[in-house]
């Protein structure tokens, strides 16, 4: 107990200085656990997207992900369409449990994004759609009357932004086209939320594109046989299997190296810390040559000045540990709103999560990082000679 | 693997930008404060919500003045309402506040540019969605809100949509088909007019009949 308050003391003796050395630390821990609260936030994040869907196996036209890149980087162009004749020779294949017809369309909107123009995505959908995705709740409204029926079911958001209810309608500038909204969506964090949905026949006759699919949605009986259901359509001609597992295999792959830079960092971030405390409790086992040296003329052992410098070090690190938990936690939403910023493609969700098991693991980290720092200028402290150190300290 | 990359980001993200935050600030406030008011040389945003200029008792008071309920999820106490004090020097010489307001296809953003003493200056629309849209947002229908204020549009009652004394009988609609939308129009320059007077006078001195 006594140690415990002499090394307070001596840390107060220089209150900028250990201030400094603490937000050294302190920062160094925010770093960290922002970053594998990212690294957690965006993989559950990505999982949770992807396994909305609701399908595991995505049937596209060939090229279809090369145009929907052009869509995204220019705001525009079309989308590559397959025939419907793919979907009914698929639907026969028994290992299937559900599938789900997709017809995606764009349409321009100069007003949107600010100005600066944007797309509506319109997505024609079948009563199977409603099965691959039961999560899907209505807000208010119901389903479509009809296979053909001019009307629309419209996302949260995409509600929300043009304050639609059921009973409204919905107008689609470029084809002069007024459609009736019966239903709006409940909020599901998904892309689904931003979608203009209506019936499938609808969408193949007011874009104009009788008898054609963009996807396919597919959910099977066994996921074991995912392989060979695979290998099964790529001899299909015109189409390309999108596996969702595979995707997010990719993604994850994608992070994990993205992952390796970041841990990168946050070990330089931890390194420099170190290096900070050393130097810092180095300058003052100096500065106090000769108080040590009285101590130990007057009887204080080896381990009692060890114990004393070792604590002080560590003192600096668990402080250090305690505020960058602190900030981590109070910057989440900050670091949150950069990375939506930095990424705009980023999932939907939490990006950055941040676990009681994460803080405490970083404190560990903290007050082992302490006790490692601490070492040698407690080693360089507790070696010198009483007499030596009293003379040089003159 | 570029496809499947592609693919990830067509089906995980490109759905997710295509609709921004609900809410009626200017789309580019540099620019469109410097066309509204060309000798103006800067300008304060100031962001507000009713909820902390009043809460429910506003709320009451708003719709009494409107003469309409407000919808209570898109015009309810925590939607962030942003406006504009526009500077000559240190002088201000307008305000321009935008409302969003339900169409009868989709939401109209009604952007209102007044002078200091709240005469409609200059109107136009962020956004709307309409057959006639081309007809709404034409000159010769915005045109005829220059130099109203909110007395005129007090005239206007909104219940039975009756166009009483006043200018208000001037503002013909320029659209064929779309009543819904002019009226939306009106009761959209009306709210617009009483926030932005509640906004600059508070809540005891705001949104009074003059």
């Amino acid at each position: 107990m006594k140690i415990i308050s002499v090394a307070f003391k001596n840390l107060r003796r220089k209150k900028i200085r250990t201030g400094l050395t603490i937000g050294g630390v302190a920062i160094a821990v925010a770093v960290l656990v922002s970053l594998m609260g990212f690294d957690a936030g965006y993989q559950k994040s990505l999982t949770n997207d992807i396994d909305k869907m609701g399908y595991q196996v995505l049937v596209t036209a060939k090229g279809c992900p090369y145009e929907a890149a052009t869509l995204m980087l220019k705001g525009g162009g079309g989308l590559r369409y397959m025939e419907q004749e793919v979907y009914d020779k698929i639907t026969k294949d028994p290992r299937i449990e559900k599938i789900t017809p997709q017809l995606a369309a764009t349409e321009f909107d100069k007003d949107r994004q600010n100005g600066q123009g944007g797309i509506i995505l319109y997505m024609g959908v079948s009563d199977s759609y409603r099965e691959l995705k039961p999560w899907s709740k209505f807000k208010s409204g119901k389903w479509f009357s009809g296979e053909d029926a001019d009307e629309v079911i419209i996302g949260y958001e995409a509600a929300e932004l043009e304050q639609r209810s059921a009973g409204d309608q919905i107008f689609i500038p470029n084809l002069n086209k007024t459609l009736k909204v019966v239903g709006i969506f409940e909020r599901t964090g998904t892309q689904d939320d931003g979608i203009v949905f209506m019936p499938l026949k609808t969408a193949q006759r007011i874009f104009d594109l009788p008898g054609k699919l963009s996807g396919i949605g597919i959910k099977l009986k066994n996921i074991g046989q995912m392989s060979d259901f695979e290998e099964s359509l790529y001899n299909e001609p015109g189409i390309q299997v999108i596996s969702m597992a595979q995707v997010k295999g990719t993604i994850f792959n994608l992070v994990s190296s993205s992952r390796a830079m970041t841990n990168s960092i946050a070990f330089i971030a931890i390194l420099i810390a170190v290096i900070g405390v050393i130097n810092t409790i180095l300058m003052s086992v100096f500065e106090r040559t000769k108080e040590i040296g009285v101590m130990k003329a007057i009887g204080a052992s080896r381990l009692d000045i060890f114990r004393i410098i070792w604590l002080e070090t560590t003192l600096i690190c668990i402080l250090g540990g305690v505020l960058g938990d602190i900030i981590a936690i109070l910057g989440t939403s900050i670091v949150e709103q950069i990375i939506r910023k930095v990424l705009p493609y980023a999932p939907v969700g939490k990006l950055v999560i941040i676990t009681p098991s994460l803080l405490l693991g970083s404190f560990i980290g903290a007050v082992v990082m302490g006790l490692a720092a601490g070492i040698y200028p407690a080693y360089r402290a507790s070696s010198m000679r009483p007499v030596e150190a009293i003379r040089s300290g003159e | 693997m570029r496809k499947l990359l592609l693919s990830t980001l067509l089906f995980c993200g490109i759905y997710l930008n295509v609709f921004a935050a609900v809410g009626c600030s200017l789309d580019d406030p540099d620019r469109d404060v410097k066309r509204i008011f060309p000798s103006s040389s800067g300008y304060l945003t100031k962001l507000v919500t009713l909820k902390e200029l009043g809460g429910a008792p506003l709320l009451d008071q708003i719709e009494e003045k409107l003469g309409d309920k407000l919808d209570p999820v898109y015009e309810d106490l925590d939607v962030p309402y942003a406006y504009y004090v526009v500077l000559k020097g240190k002088e201000p010489i307008g305000y321009i506040h935008g409302i969003n307001q339900k169409g009868k296809f989709g939401v109209l953003q009604i952007v209102v540019a007044t002078d200091p003493e709240e005469k409609i200056i200059a109107l136009y629309y962020q956004r709307i969605s309409s057959p006639e849209a081309s007809k709404f947002r034409s000159a010769a229908f915005t045109g005829q809100f220059k130099g109203l204020t909110l007395p005129d549009f007090y005239k206007y009652n909104l219940a039975d949509n009756k166009l009483s004394g006043w200018a208000v009988t001037k503002i013909t609609d320029s659209s064929s088909n779309s009543p819904e939308d002019f009226r939306a129009t009106l009761r959209g320059i009306k709210k617009d007019l009483i926030l932005l007077d509640y906004f600059l006078h508070g809540q005891k001195n705001g949104g009074v009949k003059k």
